[in-house]
């Protein structure tokens, strides 16, 4: 059980806190950013086990970088690099693997979970826009899952991706014209 | 929301001049939200707090690892300068002959050398 006090603890107390080796400081952190985790991570591998296994990694990657820290950024923007590093890197671990043993296309590399508590409406937006994001570029479907999903400005997206405004905007542009392509077929 | 203003939300919210919280506060209205499953944190407490002596151990080897390869990898990067430099000042020259140590030898001397002759 999370103690009562730290639901209110600023980000930098539960830090040193997780640092000390306190369970329940970095619980609260779990608990604050997995949301945010999630949608980056599901958002570009799809709504499957195997996202889930990454996001767990981030949390454990994140648990033992926290000594490099040194809150200069915020540890939200900290989180989502490690978040994107580590989906990045799972997609291309799959399209290698892939390329040896399928000749099948991206889109078919995942599996689609749907929360069953869902009306069927909001379930058939939730897979229209699984469906969309899987179909689409990598390097598009960061930017879609950053902008669309995280709520992130152009400036955002640029420091956490580390690309210049400039290249942001235009595969944004690019992200866009893609996306229409795609959700005319759906 | 049906189908198509679903659609058209989605191609709305990556407009440039579009506000990118209010675009994603929209769509998580419409269902479209992520999170992981029950018990997502609890898993991660228990690998870092449970098992976390064999992942501390194994970072610990890792890091120390790459701290000896770094150590080795410079050892050998100074000890080929000091080499450079000592056949520069010894041979007067880092030509190939030079770091055979033959660059005094003539052709002749080199076939007596080889042949013992």
């Amino acid at each position: 059980m999370i103690k009562e006090s730290y639901s209110v603890t600023g980000e930098n107390e539960l830090v040193k806190a997780s640092l000390n080796g306190d369970k329940e400081a970095f619980g609260e952190i779990v608990t604050r950013y997995r949301k945010m985790v999630a949608r980056t991570v599901k958002g570009m591998l799809g709504d499957s086990v195997f996202a889930e296994d990454i996001g767990q990694e981030v949390f454990i990657k994140l648990y033992f970088s926290l000594p490099e820290f040194r809150g200069e950024a915020k540890l939200s923007t900290y989180i989502q690099k490690i978040a994107v590093n580590l989906t990045l890197n799972e997609i291309k671990r799959r399209k290698r693997f892939f390329s040896m043993f399928s000749q099948k296309g991206n889109t078919e590399m995942y599996e689609f979970e749907v929360a069953d508590h869902d009306t069927e409406e909001r379930k058939e937006a939730s897979e229209i826009v699984n469906k969309a994001l899987m179909a689409m570029d990598t390097k598009f479907r960061i930017i879609v899952t950053m902008r669309m999903l995280q709520g992130y400005s152009t400036k955002e997206t640029a420091e956490i991706l580390d690309l210049p405004i400039g290249t942001v905007l235009s595969r944004l542009s690019r992200a866009q014209e893609q996306l229409r392509n795609i959700l005319k077929k759906l | 929301m049906d189908t198509s203003e679903t659609k058209k939300l989605l191609i709305s919210s990556l407009n440039t001049d579009a506000d990118p919280i209010e675009a994603s506060r929209r769509l998580e209205e419409e269902g479209i939200s992520f999170d992981f499953s029950k018990g997502f944190k609890d898993k991660i407490l228990h690998k870092l707090f449970s098992a976390g002596l064999t992942i501390n151990r194994e970072v610990e080897f890792m890091k120390s690892m790459n701290f000896a390869f770094y150590r080795i990898a410079l050892t050998g990067v100074a000890a080929i300068v000091v080499l450079l430099i000592s056949i520069f000042l010894m041979e007067g020259s880092l030509s190939f002959n030079s770091f055979l140590g033959i660059s005094d030898s003539y052709d002749e001397s080199i076939v007596c050398l080889l042949t013992g002759n």
